[in-house]
């Protein structure tokens, strides 16, 4: 029997809730508010409060999925990540930089966030760039 | 306090103990082993209080052959009765340390202090209800009165469900809270009032008046003080003391008799 709980910061939103989470039997089993932390002190949104939820989600992406002629068939990163270039050549070249936009994320890194709007910039050549909280 | 939890866990007395540890600066829960036996000497008991009971109940659940102790404040016990009354936690199966506790006026800086309702500025005062006041104060409302200002607090209501996620007794698999045939779903504020009415009166005979509830609310809405009316009332009508009481609740429902027993006439409330 073991019950761990692990301390860390919602990835929801840039609030950034101190959270706990609850281990069990090497199994995460729950979120908890961090109660002492001094940005929500002890409350939680319903996101933060269901957070380890997606992670055994069974509709969670494991593996690049690619949608030929509406199906969506398994693929490897090389391709997939081919197969996105290709596509987003195509469309700069023929419809401009700017109709291309990136959508980053809470989810990832403040690094990760960095390289998708240096991509969006420096590599596609458009300023539109946007991130899931900006509330 | 380590002493004992070291001991206790060396004698075997207890197999696993749910106190608190300083980890980054936090006081957080942890589990306690015989395997990591010096970590107790980082035990703390406080300030902070999470449902210890709950994870109690949850391990109880996994490993019905563990000894549990856990630091159990006046509320924890109380919680830790409801729960063996309610046959979630069996009370041989745990084994409460007992700690400081909830203000008094033998202890006035006791370790929940800190989960007295704040006090309340001037639009929760003008238009909702204060935490701080008595129940008898909100009953002398008038009845429009008393309606609007709770209304007022229960559409802040986001519908996190931390007040039924923390709770150390809430622990029915399937909740009336997310049934979309009692509870309208995809909308905010949710249906007020039947949304908090609903979990007041599943708080009736059970609710033990920890304050977490209160304390996770980022509305902060009142909740101790509507939970604290439902019990007075359990309390007039059926003689039922929640938390102290060794008989099921009145409000159990399974079973093949029906088990609701009025208390004598007396103890209804004098109109």
């Amino acid at each position: 029997m073991t019950l761990k709980f692990v301390p860390s910061i919602c990835s929801y939103c840039g609030t950034g809730c101190g959270l706990l989470f609850q281990v069990m039997d090497g199994q995460l089993v729950g979120t908890l508010p961090m109660k002492t932390h001094p940005v929500n002190q002890g409350k939680l949104c319903i996101k933060g409060w269901n957070l380890h939820e997606h992670i055994t989600s069974e509709l969670r992406l494991k593996h690049p999925l690619l949608n030929t002629f509406g199906r969506m068939t398994k693929v490897g990163w090389d391709d997939a990540i081919g197969f996105a270039a290709d596509r987003l050549k195509t469309i700069v070249a023929e419809h401009g930089p700017d109709s291309v936009g990136v959508l980053v994320s809470a989810k990832i890194t403040n690094e990760e966030n960095y390289l998708a709007q240096k991509f969006a910039r420096a590599a596609i050549g458009t300023n539109n760039v946007d991130h899931c909280a900006r509330l | 306090m380590q002493k004992q939890v070291r001991a206790w866990l060396e004698d075997g007395k207890v197999d696993v103990f749910l106190a608190y540890k300083m980890d980054c600066g936090h006081p957080l829960p942890h589990a306690f082993t015989r395997e990591r036996i010096d970590e107790t000497e980082d035990l703390v008991t406080g300030p902070a209080r999470y449902s210890l009971e709950k994870f109690a109940t949850q391990i109880a659940a996994r490993h019905p052959e563990k000894k549990i102790g856990l630091l159990a404040r006046d509320c924890t016990q109380r919680a830790l009765n409801v729960l063996a009354v309610w046959n979630q936690l069996p009370a041989e199966q745990v084994e409460p340390l007992p700690v400081n506790c909830c203000p008094s006026a033998l202890k006035p800086h006791a370790d929940c202090t800190y989960l007295e309702a704040p006090a309340t500025g001037d639009v929760k005062i003008q238009r909702g209800q204060d935490p701080r006041q008595s129940l008898e104060a909100i009953d002398a409302q008038e009845g429009s009165e008393r309606f609007t200002r709770w209304m007022y607090e229960f559409q802040k209501c986001i519908k996190c469900y931390g007040c039924r996620n923390i709770c150390p007794v809430c622990f029915c698999k399937d909740c009336s809270l997310e049934h979309p045939d009692l509870i309208g779903t995809g909308h905010l504020p949710p249906d007020i009032p039947i949304f908090h009415l609903v979990r007041a009166v599943h708080m009736a005979g059970r609710c033990i008046d920890c304050g977490l509830c209160e304390d996770a609310c980022p509305a902060e809405i009142p909740l101790r003080l509507l939970y604290g009316k439902v019990n007075t009332i359990v309390k007039d009508l059926f003689d039922y003391d929640t938390g102290a009481s060794d008989a099921l609740s009145p409000f159990s429902i399974l079973g093949d008799k029906p088990t609701l027993k009025p208390a004598p006439l007396l103890a209804v409330p004098q109109e």
